[in-house]
């Protein structure tokens, strides 16, 4: 049953320019025994929200809503019974710091004061509760005497800890407990935050930007921005399959959860509470459409106890492909069926990888999907459109596809302002100067040099490297929706690969479009990939998360293509979960 | 360089003239003492045909003096039976081998060059076709059929133009086909068809460009053909009676009953023959060099930059 329910929370506060929307219309419930994590930036309203449940926002906030405990309304109570429920029902641990303990009061005597207030305890009596306390959150009971600056912080952590058990309370709030611990302090805490939950029963609500602490003992677990929910769910399927971008972004960010992930942050910086229309995260969303400047999202369920506020539906699919076919006709009159019935689908500001040997109909598949050759049978549709017939390359915001070999990606008698301009002049966008222009800019984004000098450079003087991210700067100068990297770091030598490798995820991050990335080398596409698919004989035969796929295979060819790696270790990280 | 000349001028961008005209630069001064040789004989052949009156000093076609005279300083090179200055119809015939070999050489080169083009990149039935017209040409006996048909036509310079047109442009056209083909694979060419370009468009950009070298290789060969050829058709008498060609001269020459007995062959029949070999051993050495410096496997083996 629900023990603790907020209904359209909303905190402002009023500063003398204005008012900042903290929270702005919150509703979740937390069941009994059940642990709670809510996720979110700095600035995104989590501690508003736990504090206002503990009914101590500060003079200047304003708040609206229904807090319900166990069936007791407490936003309308008068403040001495508020203060009944604190403490004795729901208690919260502070972030720890300095100044929320007393620094002139022993912490026994800190953890003591709220039983002797709210239980009416003696001394005697609460101070051996406190050792009792102390016991179990870990703490040797020599230390009730000490002072706060006395206690290392895991210490002084586990004091506040044993301070918001002292009551005995229902449910805990647990307000960014683990940004000053170490990796140790944080694994005994989470052993002991799910110990209370297991054997003790208690309700917890997680507040913390630490979603890997949080994803580990929560099970479900709230996506916060700007003050509103962006999604909510069940933690394993949050993570694993973020539906909403913000939340993907946020799992981007996290090296702990896909450790062979590089991490990259979301771009741009969080909105600071002005009033504004529209969805919140509209303005560093890769998939905004117009309505979502206009209104603001309501969260709407989507399925398997999954709630996600976005006018797009969440990640929102950019190119679905169904049912593939394609063969090559050799000369013999015999044909090879390079891409066998392959059903495939690429979300906004995904990175797909496509892993498979040489032969396994990678490329080909690439090749249709870009649109540059067709499909014997199937369709690939791209933003509700056709490729094939389409003109998805011609304009921006298209399909744009990098080649696997450098030297033929670009013509040797093209000087590299020629190659780079190409597809402004084909479809005949811009006069001479507004070309050069985007031709630079799009030159420095691939680190290139923009002078006179090297725009004059022919094709055929430049390395192998330099050629590949010319050819990467013609397809980026259309500002593509989609790009299709098919092999391209394969003909490059590591150091380069790597570069080239860097600087497109970066610029796939930065410029939020989705990428399909083909690549025979599995620990490449790690590093890189949201999702990786893997191909064996024009067919996939497995895709997934990229974590999911590489560390727990279910299909043969993949645990294969996976054992056939050099130097792999096997590593179960996020297996280990509640 | 007059073999070039057209190439520049049909060259497909206005940029690319600039760049062109650097690599004709470039090109010549790669190559051999024989090329470059070459290239001066074929400038002279150029000049004493532009201009012919000049140099000529007589009318071609006039009776200037006594009949079979000798070389001396009133005739350079002699007279003929009727008394027309042999060194003047030596200037005039430059003009005809010249523009025949121009003629033909543009027009079949650069016409069966964009045929072949044109079936390489659309492919399919038209590629089919032309393959086998190709095919026949090539297969016909050129010579014979060319004395039967301008035997039939009738002489006349226009004529001639025609018929070494329709024997000539299948080289060329293969040459481009199979070019094309090789080309039109490349990633660029996908990519550029990616972003929308259409085939007039890849065709002007980047095949044309790419392919000219090898067809301007092929275009002198085919001059040197039709230069020889007309020489030919004219020796025999099925050339134009009215105008004035080395293989006519050389037929008149012949024609002069017991002309071996006599010492006129020295400087009536002797001069036009030189000239013919001259001017094909320029276009020889010169298209050679061509060959070596353009073609970029040849380039390759021999390791010239």
């Amino acid at each position: 049953m629900t023990l603790l329910q907020i209904e359209d929370l909303k905190c402002h506060y009023i500063t003398d320019t204005g008012a900042v929307k903290a929270v702005d219309g919150i509703s979740f419930g937390l069941e009994r025994g059940e642990i709670l994590g809510i996720v979110g930036e700095s600035g995104s309203g989590k501690t508003t929200i736990a504090l206002s449940i503990m009914g101590v926002l500060p003079a200047n906030a304003q708040c609206s809503g229904t807090i319900r405990y166990d069936g007791t309304e407490l936003s309308s109570l008068p403040e001495h019974e508020k203060d009944t429920f604190r403490w004795n029902d729901i208690a919260i641990v502070f972030q720890n710091s300095l100044e929320v303990l007393n620094p002139v009061m022993t912490v026994g005597m800190q953890v003591c004061e709220p039983m002797v207030s709210h239980k009416g305890l003696s001394i005697r009596e609460a101070r051996k509760k406190c050792a009792e306390l102390f016991s179990r959150v870990g703490l040797d009971t020599v230390w009730m005497d000490a002072y706060p600056h006395q206690l290392s912080g895991g210490m002084r952590q586990r004091a506040l800890l044993a301070m918001a058990l002292s009551c005995g309370p229902e449910v805990l709030i647990l307000d960014e407990v683990t940004s000053s611990l170490d990796a140790f302090a944080r694994k005994e805490l989470q052993e002991m935050l799910l110990d209370l939950q297991g054997g003790q029963g208690y309700s917890m609500i997680v507040i913390s930007h630490d979603i890997t602490f949080v994803s580990s003992i929560a099970s479900r677990m709230i996506v916060l921005y700007a003050g509103k929910v962006m999604e909510t769910g069940p933690t394993q399927d949050v993570i694993r399959s973020p539906r909403h971008p913000y939340t993907r972004g946020l799992i981007n960010s996290t090296p702990d959860i896909f450790i062979y992930k590089d991490m990259w942050g979301i771009p741009g910086e969080s909105p600071t509470g002005e009033h504004h229309a529209g969805c919140p995260f509209g303005a560093r969303c890769t998939q905004s459409i117009d309505v979502c400047r206009q209104v603001s999202p309501q969260l709407t369920a989507c399925g398997d106890g999954r709630e996600i506020a976005c006018h797009r539906g969440g990640i929102a699919t950019l190119m679905a492909a169904k049912s593939i076919e394609f063969s090559y006709h050799l000369p013999d009159r015999r044909s090879v069926r390079a891409v066998d019935g392959v059903d495939l689908d690429v979300g906004e500001g995904e990175v797909l990888a496509i892993v498979g040997q040489t032969g396994s109909g990678k490329s080909t598949l690439a090749h249709v999907l870009a649109g540059v050759i067709h499909p014997d049978s199937g369709e690939v549709s791209f933003m509700d459109g056709k490729v094939h017939g389409g003109n998805n390359g011609h304009g921006f915001g298209g399909i744009q596809i990098v080649f696997q070999d450098p030297f033929s990606a670009t013509s040797n008698r093209f000087t590299v302002l020629d190659a780079v301009r190409e597809p402004l002049d084909i479809n005949d966008i811009g006069n001479q100067e507004e070309q050069l222009d985007m031709t630079k800019n799009a030159l420095e984004l691939v680190r290139l040099p923009s002078s006179d000098l090297f725009l004059s450079k022919y094709c055929s003087e430049l390395s192998g490297g330099q050629r590949q991210r010319v050819a990467l700067a013609r397809a980026m100068i259309m500002r593509p929706k989609l790009l299709i990297a098919d092999e391209i770091t394969s003909a490059l030598d590591v150091s380069t690969a790597a570069n080239t490798l860097r600087l497109l995820k970066g610029l796939q991050n930065r410029r939020g479009f989705a990428m399909i990335y083909i690549s025979h080398d599995l620990s490449l596409t790690l590093k890189i990939a949201d999702r990786i698919a893997v191909m064996k004989s024009g067919r996939i035969v497995e895709v997934g998360n990229a974590h999911d796929v590489m560390l727990a295979p279910y299909d043969e060819y993949t645990k294969q293509l996976v054992g056939s790696r050099i130097g792999f270790c096997c590593h179960s990280h996020h297996n280990k979960k509640t | 360089m007059s073999v070039e000349q057209p190439v520049i001028t049909s060259a497909p961008h206005p940029v690319n003239i600039r760049k062109m005209l650097d690599g004709v630069g470039n090109t010549t001064s790669k190559f051999t003492i024989e090329g470059k040789m070459a290239m001066i004989g074929l400038l002279i052949f150029v000049m004493m045909a532009i201009f012919a009156p000049f140099f000529a000093m007589y009318p071609p076609g006039k009776i200037t003096g006594e009949s079979l005279e000798p070389p001396g300083s009133a005739h350079l090179l002699g007279t003929d039976e009727l008394g027309m200055d042999i060194w003047a119809q030596i200037c005039y015939g430059a003009r005809t081998s010249l523009v025949i070999g121009l003629a033909v050489a543009t027009i079949a080169g650069f016409g069966g060059g964009i045929l072949g083009i044109l079936a390489g990149y659309q492919g399919g039935s038209i590629d089919q076709v032309l393959m086998r017209v190709i095919d026949v040409t090539m297969s016909l006996p050129s010579f014979p059929l060319l004395i039967v048909i301008s035997a039939f036509l009738g002489p006349s310079i226009f004529t001639v133009i025609i018929i070494l047109v329709l024997f000539s442009w299948a080289k060329p056209a293969r040459i481009a086909r199979s070019q094309t083909l090789a080309i039109r694979s490349q990633a660029y060419i996908t990519a550029a068809r990616h972003y929308g370009a259409n085939p007039w468009y890849v065709i002007r950009k980047h095949i044309l460009p790419e392919i000219l070298p090898i067809l301007i290789v092929s275009l002198i060969g085919i001059s040197s053909y039709a230069i020889i050829a007309e020489a030919g058709l004219a020796f025999l008498g099925l050339g134009d009676p009215t105008s004035k060609s080395w293989g006519m001269m050389m037929n008149y020459a012949i024609r002069f009953s017991a002309i071996y007995f006599t010492p006129y062959w020295l400087w009536w029949l002797i001069p036009p023959l030189i000239a013919l070999i001259a001017l094909l051993l320029c276009l020889a050495f010169l298209s050679r060099d061509l060959e070596r410096v353009l073609d970029p496997k040849l380039r390759a083996l021999e390791g010239v930059k």
